[in-house]
C-alpha cells in the first residue's frame, strides 16, 4: 500500500516538474521572441534589411501570448502536484525540539494528531477549490489575454489538491496505526529545505 | 456603534480614490448614522488576496464593502464594457451617470445579482504613458504596452501595440525596467505608480477619451439587508445616481494635479488634436462590431447599450 | 471577546501549535482558521476565503521564481559547478593554514551566486568538501560548522528566495534589494574567512595541511568556473538591468543551467525525476508556508492588531535605533528555534509597519530595503545558532560521524563573526545602501 501511495505521489511530483520545465521553456522562448521583436522593429534592421524583417515580424516573431496567464496558471498546477510528495515524505519544516523531550508515547500520539489535522486542512483545501470552480464555472470569468475560462486552470489545479488530500490521509491513517500499535511503521527522513 | 463594515481595496489608503472617493464615502455614512455604522478601512489587499477576487471577497462576505475595477474579472459583467469601448466617453461624470442608469435597467438583476451594487462609475481619460513619444499609431508599432481590461488589450492589439497581460503590481517595476514599454491608466493614477518618473512621455486625446475602465462600489448582499431600516436608509442616501456622478467627477478631476506633476517634471505631453484622432478611429472601429457579435452570443443587444449609452451621455450634457 | 483580543491571544495559540511540532505552515493555517471563525462567529467567511485564495497563493506570478531557482540550483549541481568552484577555490587557497575551509567558503560564495537557498548551498558544499576537508585533517566540527555558515552565503548573496519573499511581502523591488545583499554578502565570506584564519590559530590542532598546487593547474581550475560567472551575470544582472523580470531571469538561469548540466552529461532521465522530487518537497514545503502566512495574516489585519502595535509604539516615542535593537534581538532568540522563511512571513507584516513609520534619516524605499537586509541577515543566523539551525541540522545528517555538540561548539566562532557583520551593517547604513546610489 505504501509503494501505491509513494508512487502516486512521484508521479504527481514528475507531472508537476514536467509543467514547470515547460514554463521555464516558454518563458525563454516569450523572452527570446520579445527580443527578436524589438530587434526586427529597430531602425538599424528596418532600415538595412525592412522586408525581410517585416517578413518575421508578420509570422508572428514576439513574446509568447498571455505567458504571465500560462505561468499563473501551470505554477498553480505544479505546486498542488508537489504537495503529495512533500506529505508523504513528511518534508513540512517542524520545531521538534521540545517535541524530543517527550516521552516516545506522546510523541507518537502528537505525531498523529498533526497528520490528522494536516489531512482535515488538504480536505477543507480540496472541497473549497472545489467550490471556487463552481463559481467561476457560474461566473464565466475568462483571463485577461487569452481569454480562457479561469475555471479550467482551477480545474487543473483540483485534480492535484485531491491526490493530496487523499495522501494526507493515508498518511493520517500511518500515524493512526503508528499510535496505536507503538511500532514506527514510517521513519521521517530529513533533508527538504530551501 | 451597531455595525462595523470592513471596506476592502488595492490602493494604497493616500491614493486619490481611497482618500478622495472612499474615505468621503465611509466618513459620510459614519457622520449620517451618528455613529451607529463604523467603516474600517482596509487599504492595499490587507484582508488578503488578489484585486481580481475582490468582488468575490463582497459576494462571500469576506469583506462588507469593495471597490473594485470591473475589468479585472473578464467575462462577468459583460454589460459594462459598452462604457469601455474606444472613443465613447468624454466627461467620467456623464459617462458615470449612464452608467448607474444603465446599471439600474440591465445589470443589477442579471450580472451584478449577487451583490449590492452602492455606486458605479468611470475614471477620467484612459492615455497612454510610454517611454517614446507617440503621436500616430505607427509610432506604438513593436511597443510593449501593459492594459489595464479585455477591451483595452482588444484596443492595444488593433493601434499596433504588443499587449502584455501584467498583474497591476508590475507596473512600476515593470516600466523602470524596461520590461514595458508603456502603459495605459488615467492621469490621476500616474502619481501613485511613479510612472511620470519612470517614462517621459505621455499621449492624450483631446475630446472623447481613447478609452476609459468601469469601477464599481459593492456591499455583501446579506450585509445591506441585515441592516435595521434606518441604517439601510443612511448607506441607501449615500448611494446611487448622485454619489456615483461625484466619484467619477472626483476622479477625472484628479487628473489635472496629477498632469501637473507631469509637466513640472519637463516630460513630453503629446495631445491628439481631435482633427488626428481619424486615424485612431479607424483602427479601433471593428471593436464595435466584434463586441457587439460577441454580447449577441451571450443574450445581450449590445447594440441596443450602445445607442442608450450614448444617449444619455448626450442627455447629461444638456 | 474583541477583535484586536482574538489577535493578541493568536500569538500565544500559534506558538503553542509550533513548539508542539505541528508543522508551521500548518500552524499558522489552523490559528488563522480559528481565529476567523472565533471573529464571525462561524466558519462561513474561513471557508470563502480558501474558496480563491488557496489557487491564487499558488499561482502567484512573482513567486513562481521560487521553484525556478530551486530547480536552477540543482541544475547547477548536476553540471559540476559545485565541483568546479571549490576545485578553483581549494587550488589558490587550500594550501594556506585553514586554507582548505577558507576555500570551502569561497566555493560556497561562488555557489551562493547561482542558488538561492541557504540549505541547498550547505548540502550541496558539503558534499564536494567534507571528504577533501576529512582527507587534509581537518576536525569535525570545524569542518562542519565552515559549511553550516558558507551555506548562509546562499541566501546572502543575491539571488535569494528569501529576499524575493521580503519583497513581496512588503512591495519592494527585488532587484535593488539583490543589489543591496551584495556588498553584506560578500562582507560575510570575508569575516568567516577571517572566523576561520582566527580559529585555527587558536586551535591549531584542528586543521592539517595542504601542499600547494601548481600555478597552470590553479589558472585550469579558475577557468573552469566560466558557467558560474555567465550565469550569475545573465541572471542578476540581467534582472537588474531591466532585460527581464526576477521570474524570467529564474527561468533562464533555470534553463542555462539544465543545458549546462545536459552538456556536460549530468543531465540524465534519473537525475531529471531526482532533481523533481527535489524541487517538489522544497517548493510544496515554501508554498504551505507562504499559505499559512497569508492566511494568518489576513486574519491579523482583520484585528488591526499590527495597526494597533503600529501606532503604540510610534505613540510611545522610543527611539528608533532602539525599536530597530529590539526588533533584531528578537530575531536573534527567535532564530535559535524557527525557521527563517516562517520568521519572515510571521512577522514581517507586524514589524515592517512598524519600522516604516519610524525616522531613521531616509527614504522609505531605502529604510526598506536597509531593514529588509538587516532582517535577511539575522534570520540567516537563526540557521546556523544552536540548538535549532536548520544548516547544522542537514549536515548533520551528510556528516554523521561528527557528534552535534563538537559543530555546535565550533560553530559560535561563526555566530559572532555575525553578530560583529550585523553591528557594522546598523551602525552605517551606507554600506547596504551604497550599489544603489
Ligand atoms: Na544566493
Ligand atoms: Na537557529
Amino acid at each position: 500500500m505504501h509503494r501505491f501511495f509513494l508512487g502516486l505521489s512521484r508521479l504527481m511530483a514528475v507531472l508537476g516538474g514536467i509543467v514547470l520545465t515547460a514554463l521555464v521553456v516558454m518563458v525563454c522562448a516569450s523572452i527570446l521572441g520579445r527580443s527578436l521583436n524589438g530587434l526586427l522593429h529597430g531602425a538599424f534592421l528596418q532600415s538595412v534589411a525592412g522586408g525581410p524583417a517585416n517578413w518575421l515580424l508578420s509570422i508572428g516573431i514576439g513574446p509568447v501570448a498571455g505567458d504571465f496567464e500560462l505561468v499563473e496558471t501551470g505554477m498553480a498546477f505544479a505546486i498542488f502536484a508537489f504537495l503529495p510528495l512533500c506529505q508523504i515524505t513528511s518534508g513540512h519544516a517542524a520545531v521538534d525540539i521540545f517535541t524530543n523531550m517527550m516521552p516516545p508515547r506522546v510523541q507518537r500520539i502528537l505525531k498523529m494528531l498533526v497528520e490528522i489535522a494536516f489531512a482535515a486542512a488538504l480536505i477543507i483545501i480540496a472541497v473549497q477549490l472545489k467550490s471556487g470552480m463552481d463559481s467561476k464555472i457560474r461566473s464565466g470569468q475568462t483571463t485577461f489575454l487569452l481569454q480562457f475560462p479561469v475555471w479550467w486552470a482551477y480545474a487543473t489545479s483540483l485534480v492535484a489538491a485531491v491526490v493530496a488530500a487523499v495522501v494526507g490521509c493515508y498518511m493520517a491513517a500511518v500515524r493512526i496505526a503508528e499510535a496505536a500499535t507503538g511500532r514506527i511503521l514510517l521513519a521521517e527522513d530529513a533533508g527538504a529545505g530551501h | 456603534q451597531e455595525v462595523t463594515l470592513k471596506l476592502h481595496q488595492f490602493l494604497p489608503a493616500q491614493a486619490n480614490v481611497p482618500k478622495l472617493v472612499l474615505d468621503v464615502w465611509a466618513d459620510n455614512v459614519e457622520r449620517d448614522s451618528g455613529g451607529r455604522i463604523k467603516v474600517d478601512r482596509f487599504p492595499s489587499m490587507q484582508l488578503g488576496g488578489t484585486p481580481p477576487e475582490l468582488i468575490d471577497q463582497a459576494i462571500d462576505g469576506i469583506a462588507d464593502v469593495v471597490w473594485t475595477v470591473v475589468g479585472y474579472t473578464p467575462g462577468r459583467f459583460p454589460s459594462t464594457e459598452v462604457f469601455e469601448l474606444p472613443f465613447m466617453v468624454a466627461d467620467a461624470r456623464a459617462a458615470s451617470s449612464a452608467y448607474w442608469q444603465m446599471f439600474e435597467r440591465h445589470m443589477k438583476d442579471t450580472e451584478f445579482s449577487d451583490v449590492h451594487i452602492l455606486a458605479t462609475w468611470v475614471h477620467g481619460p484612459g492615455m497612454f504613458h510610454t517611454n517614446r513619444p507617440v503621436r500616430h499609431p505607427a509610432d506604438l508599432q513593436g511597443m510593449k504596452i501593459r492594459g489595464g481590461s479585455r477591451m483595452v488589450n482588444q484596443l492595444l492589439e488593433l493601434v499596433g501595440a504588443t499587449p502584455v497581460g501584467m498583474p497591476v503590481p508590475a507596473v512600476s517595476e515593470g516600466l523602470s525596467k524596461g520590461v514595458i514599454d508603456g502603459a495605459t491608466i488615467p492621469w490621476e493614477v500616474t502619481t501613485a505608480l511613479k510612472v511620470p518618473e519612470l517614462v517621459h512621455n505621455h499621449t492624450e486625446f483631446e475630446g472623447t477619451s481613447l478609452y476609459v475602465l468601469t469601477f464599481v462600489l459593492a456591499m455583501n448582499k446579506a450585509v445591506y439587508d441585515g441592516l435595521p431600516d434606518d441604517l439601510r436608509a443612511v448607506i441607501d442616501q449615500n448611494s446611487g445616481l448622485e454619489f456615483s456622478i461625484f466619484a467619477g467627477g472626483t476622479q477625472a478631476d484628479a487628473d489635472g494635479p496629477a498632469r501637473q506633476v507631469a509637466v513640472d517634471l519637463g516630460n513630453t505631453i503629446v495631445t491628439v488634436p481631435a482633427a488626428e484622432t481619424a486615424e485612431w478611429r479607424t483602427l479601433v472601429e471593428p471593436i464595435y462590431a466584434n463586441w457587439v457579435a460577441e454580447m449577441q452570443g451571450k443574450g445581450i443587444d449590445g447594440q441596443a447599450l450602445i445607442d442608450e449609452a450614448r444617449t444619455l451621455i448626450d442627455a447629461y450634457a444638456n | 471577546m474583541s477583535a484586536i483580543e482574538i489577535g493578541l491571544l493568536s500569538f500565544p495559540f500559534l506558538l503553542v501549535l509550533i513548539f508542539l511540532r505541528v508543522p508551521i505552515g500548518l500552524a499558522m493555517f489552523l490559528t488563522g482558521f480559528a481565529g476567523l471563525v472565533a471573529i464571525n462567529g462561524n466558519s462561513v467567511v474561513a471557508l470563502a476565503k480558501l474558496k480563491t485564495e488557496t489557487f491564487t497563493t499558488f499561482s502567484n506570478y512573482s513567486l513562481s521564481i521560487v521553484p525556478m531557482f530551486l530547480l536552477m540550483g540543482h541544475f547547477a549541481t548536476l553540471g559540476g559547478m559545485s565541483q568546479a568552484l571549490f576545485k578553483a577555490a581549494e587550488g589558490w587557497l587550500g594550501h594556506r593554514r585553514g586554507g582548505v575551509a577558507m576555500a570551502a567558503i569561497g566555493a560556497c560564495a561562488g555557489f551562493g551566486a547561482i542558488c538561492g537557498s541557504s540549505l541547498a548551498t550547505a548540502a550541496t558544499m558539503s558534499r564536494v568538501a567534507l571528504p577533501e576537508l576529512r582527507q587534509y585533517g581537518y576536525a569535525g566540527g570545524f569542518s562542519t560548522a565552515t559549511l553550516a555558515a558558507g551555506g548562509t552565503l546562499g541566501i546572502l548573496i543575491p539571488p535569494s528566495v528569501v529576499l524575493v519573499i521580503y519583497a513581496i511581502l512588503t512591495e519592494q523591488n527585488i532587484a535593488k534589494l539583490f543589489l543591496a545583499a551584495f556588498i553584506p554578502g560578500i562582507l560575510a565570506a570575508i569575516g568567516y574567512v577571517i572566523t576561520i584564519s582566527v580559529y585555527v590559530r587558536m586551535n591549531p590542532a584542528a586543521a592539517g595541511t595542504r601542499p600547494p598546487v601548481p600555478y597552470a593547474e590553479r589558472l585550469r581550475a579558475l577557468i573552469a568556473v566560466w558557467p558560474v560567472l555567465v550565469v550569475f551575470v545573465t541572471v542578476v544582472g540581467g534582472i537588474y538591468l531591466g532585460v527581464f523580470t526576477p521570474t524570467e531571469g529564474a527561468a533562464i538561469g533555470a534553463f542555462g543551467t539544465g543545458l549546462i548540466a545536459w552538456l556536460n552529461g549530468g543531465l540524465t532521465r534519473n537525475s531529471l525525476v531526482e532533481s523533481f522530487f527535489v524541487t517538489a518537497r522544497s517548493t510544496a514545503m515554501i508554498f504551505f508556508i507562504v499559505l499559512g502566512a497569508g492566511f494568518y495574516n489576513g486574519f491579523l489585519a482583520l484585528t488591526r492588531v499590527p495597526q494597533e502595535i503600529s501606532a503604540h509604539v510610534v505613540g510611545q516615542g522610543y527611539s528608533p535605533w532602539m525599536v530597530l535593537t529590539l526588533i533584531l534581538v528578537f530575531y536573534l532568540i527567535f532564530g535559535c528555534l524557527m525557521d527563517s522563511l516562517s520568521m519572515i512571513l510571521l512577522t514581517i507584516p507586524i514589524f515592517f509597519p512598524v519600522i516604516s513609520a519610524l525616522d531613521f534619516g531616509m527614504s522609505a524605499e531605502h529604510l526598506a530595503i536597509w531593514f529588509g537586509i538587516l532582517v535577511l541577515i539575522v534570520v540567516e543566523v537563526g540557521l546556523i545558532t544552536p540548538p535549532v539551525g536548520m544548516n547544522l541540522f542537514i549536515i548533520n545528517t551528510i556528516d554523521r560521524q561528527t557528534p552535534m555538540i563538537e559543530t555546535y561548539k565550533a560553530v559560535l566562532y561563526f555566530v559572532a563573526s555575525d553578530l560583529i557583520r550585523v553591528a557594522i551593517l546598523v551602525l552605517f547604513p551606507g554600506i547596504t545602501l551604497f550599489l544603489l546610489g
